[in-house]
């Protein structure tokens, strides 16, 4: 995975909440990334998706060290600052893709903000744990089938994390399972690629089923040996679905063989 | 105890010469071939009259060593021919295969045979990866992933995708789903201690049904016994399926002549193609990662030894109905196993003789055995 050509720079945009930190990379179609609760992770394959897209992951605020927004106080007030985002930064509809905590505010984003959408990736969402106690186990462990594929980046990154989780619990207030949002996953109309890890302990599949069975015009793929953060666990499997499904929209079903180069080709007419 | 009635399907209509593996099909006679499927298909049909649990079959490739390249066509053959006696398929061998196309197939045997299905997802033996091209140092990878994927198929209940190491599908829905739920009980192969720790991460039933050593035997099961309990789950004797080769007849001395002929004809004919192939994949590639591939070697010389000595060793079943009764009570005791899958078409013994056989396994075995 050829990575080295691309560098992620951190900017800031100023929305009308407030200013928000973010990282970008990358050109061609804009996609925004929404990170998990651990903090931003810039992983290898979003690094290889940057050659072919323009990849923006804001940090939501009091992550990573940033300061809280006022008015920004739960989930739906951080999808109202991506649409935000997307209004002032990219000014036009664009991809999101969401992991865990971050495929949470995804979903409401979709939402709440359809217009701004375009596609829309969901790895490993949190917000629809069953009923039940939470996970329990070495945070590792939970979190990677293989983390011994860390990189050394990848683990600086995990020095935040804890914190990080403390600032997204107090965004979640609580809630495992968002009834409300639930409620209204059948609004989403954007054509949707749901990616469960098989190994996940962190979030089990009923997560992606439930997805499933709700939003109309969405794809359910399993990554095989992977665990909740499929880009360090899986990082080619991640990037070979994810960048047919950005590149090739409902077409990353057929398989296109050896003849075209590449994922990355263009996306259709709807 | 269950028994499986297990017909291998040889094709013992040639003459006395083998071949190298692949075998030339010119010695095949396909107008004959019709009247083989037919005579074998009654015979499995048989079983269900004689009170066996199951009727085995399995896949075999390229070779008159048995002549079901795709087991599930038989087993859907004896749908047809038996009301209820289960189907234990002990293929598909699901490395060399589409997965999705095996849970297909298996979903609609389980679904046309009224939930009789015991599925076998096996990795098979080394010169079936010659036929298939497929790599034999990717078997168990191919196998776990594969496995995973079937279960998968059977049991989600929406539309997914896989992205996995050796198979990617992005849009999976099989129908008609299995009738038996969650999904058909499982048999995998636990011939080696991989496979049988494999066959305990898979709640597998563990199936050693070529078995040349009891101590290794009863090693494998050990070993699946402990690596389940380790991932927290305990075993019965139902998860232990054993096999062996099997020869009834009225007197020993008929017993003993059928038997002796049947193994000379099935090493020296029926095998002595596929050694070449087997033993270029065992050489040359890490199949049995765990050594176990000098005990596969040695079939022959197990097969060339006298009939008495592999009745003592506990490998061969073969006898009047009284010495066989004592035989497989002698290996409930070795093993605890709870299905035995027992082969009476061995070699080039006549199916009227095997048809003997196995009406005195229903009128004078079972009786003292089903207790077991």
């Amino acid at each position: 995975m050829a990575d080295d050509i691309v560098t992620f720079e951190q900017k800031t945009a100023s929305l009308p909440a407030g200013t928000v930190r973010y990282h970008v990379a990358g050109t061609g179609r804009p996609v925004i990334y929404l990170h998990a609760a651990g903090g931003v992770r810039l992983s290898q394959p979003l690094h290889a998706l940057a050659r072919h897209f323009t990849i923006y992951v804001p940090v939501f605020p009091g992550f990573d060290g940033t300061a809280p927004l006022p008015g920004i106080a739960t989930i739906g007030d951080l999808a109202a600052l991506v649409a935000q985002f997307a209004d002032r930064v990219i000014a036009q509809k664009c991809d999101l893709m969401g992991h865990s905590f971050g495929g949470h505010v995804a979903a409401w984003c979709a939402v709440l903000h359809p217009d701004r959408i375009d596609q829309l990736v969901l790895q490993c969402a949190a917000g629809f744990r069953p009923p039940g106690p939470p996970p329990q186990g070495d945070p590792m462990s939970l979190l990677f089938a293989h983390p011994e594929r860390l990189r050394p980046e990848d683990k600086e990154a995990l020095g935040h994390a804890a914190a990080n989780r403390e600032v997204a619990q107090r965004y979640r207030g609580g809630i495992a399972m968002d009834e409300a949002l639930l409620a209204r996953l059948g609004e989403i109309n954007a054509l949707t690629l749901i990616l469960q890890g098989t190994q996940d302990r962190m979030i089990g599949p009923d997560s992606a089923r439930l997805l499933k069975s709700r939003i109309a015009r969405s794809h359910l793929i399993y990554v095989y040996d992977a665990g909740h953060v499929i880009e360090i666990d899986q990082p080619q499997r991640f990037l070979s679905v994810v960048g047919d499904f950005l590149g090739r929209g409902e077409g990353f079903l057929v398989n296109w063989g050896h003849g075209v180069s590449g994922v990355f080709v263009a996306r259709g007419p709807e | 105890m269950r028994f499986v009635y297990f017909n291998l399907m040889p094709w013992t209509e040639g003459n006395e010469t083998t071949e190298d593996w692949p075998v030339a099909n010119k010695r095949y006679d396909p107008v004959r071939g019709t009247d083989v499927y037919r005579e074998y298909l009654d015979n499995m049909a048989y079983a269900e009259e004689c009170g066996f649990d199951f009727v085995g079959c399995n896949e075999h490739h390229m070779s008159p060593f048995g002549l079901q390249a795709n087991p599930t066509i038989i087993a859907g053959a004896i749908t047809q021919r038996t009301k209820r006696v289960g189907l234990a398929v002990t293929g598909c061998l699901v490395p060399l295969l589409n997965p999705i196309r095996v849970a297909e197939e298996y979903a609609m045997l389980d679904v046309i045979s009224g939930g009789r299905l015991l599925a076998g997802l096996l990795r098979g033996i080394p010169h079936e990866y010659v036929a298939y091209n497929v790599p034999p140092d990717e078997s168990h990878g191919r196998l776990i992933e594969a496995v995973e994927l079937i279960k998968k198929a059977w049991t989600e209940p929406e539309p997914f995708g896989w992205e996995g190491e050796f198979y990617q599908f992005r849009a999976v829905s099989i129908w008609p789903r299995p009738r038996q739920q969650p999904h058909p009980p499982i048999v995998m192969s636990g011939q080696s201690p991989s496979s049988a720790r494999i066959a305990a991460e898979q709640r597998a039933i563990l199936g050693q049904v070529l078995i040349h050593d009891v101590a290794a035997a009863r090693e494998h099961i050990r070993i699946y016994k402990e690596h389940a309990e380790s991932l927290g789950w305990q075993p019965s004797s139902d998860h232990i399926m054993i096999g062996a080769t099997c020869c009834v007849a009225d007197t020993w001395d008929e017993a003993k002549r059928l038997m002796s002929e049947g193994r000379r004809y099935f090493a020296d004919v029926l095998s002595g193609g596929l050694r070449t192939a087997q033993r270029i994949v065992l050489q040359k590639t890490r199949y049995y990662e765990d050594g176990y591939g000098s005990k596969f070697r040695d079939i022959r010389q197990a097969v060339q030894q006298p009939i008495e000595k592999v009745i003592d060793a506990g490998l061969v079943l073969c006898g009047t109905p009284k010495m066989v009764v004592e035989q497989l009570k002698r290996l409930h005791r070795e093993y605890g196993h709870g299905i035995m899958q027992i082969n009476m078409k061995v070699g080039n013994i006549p199916l009227a003789a095997v048809t003997r056989g196995m009406t005195l396994f229903k009128e004078e075995i079972l009786p003292e055995v089903r207790g077991l």
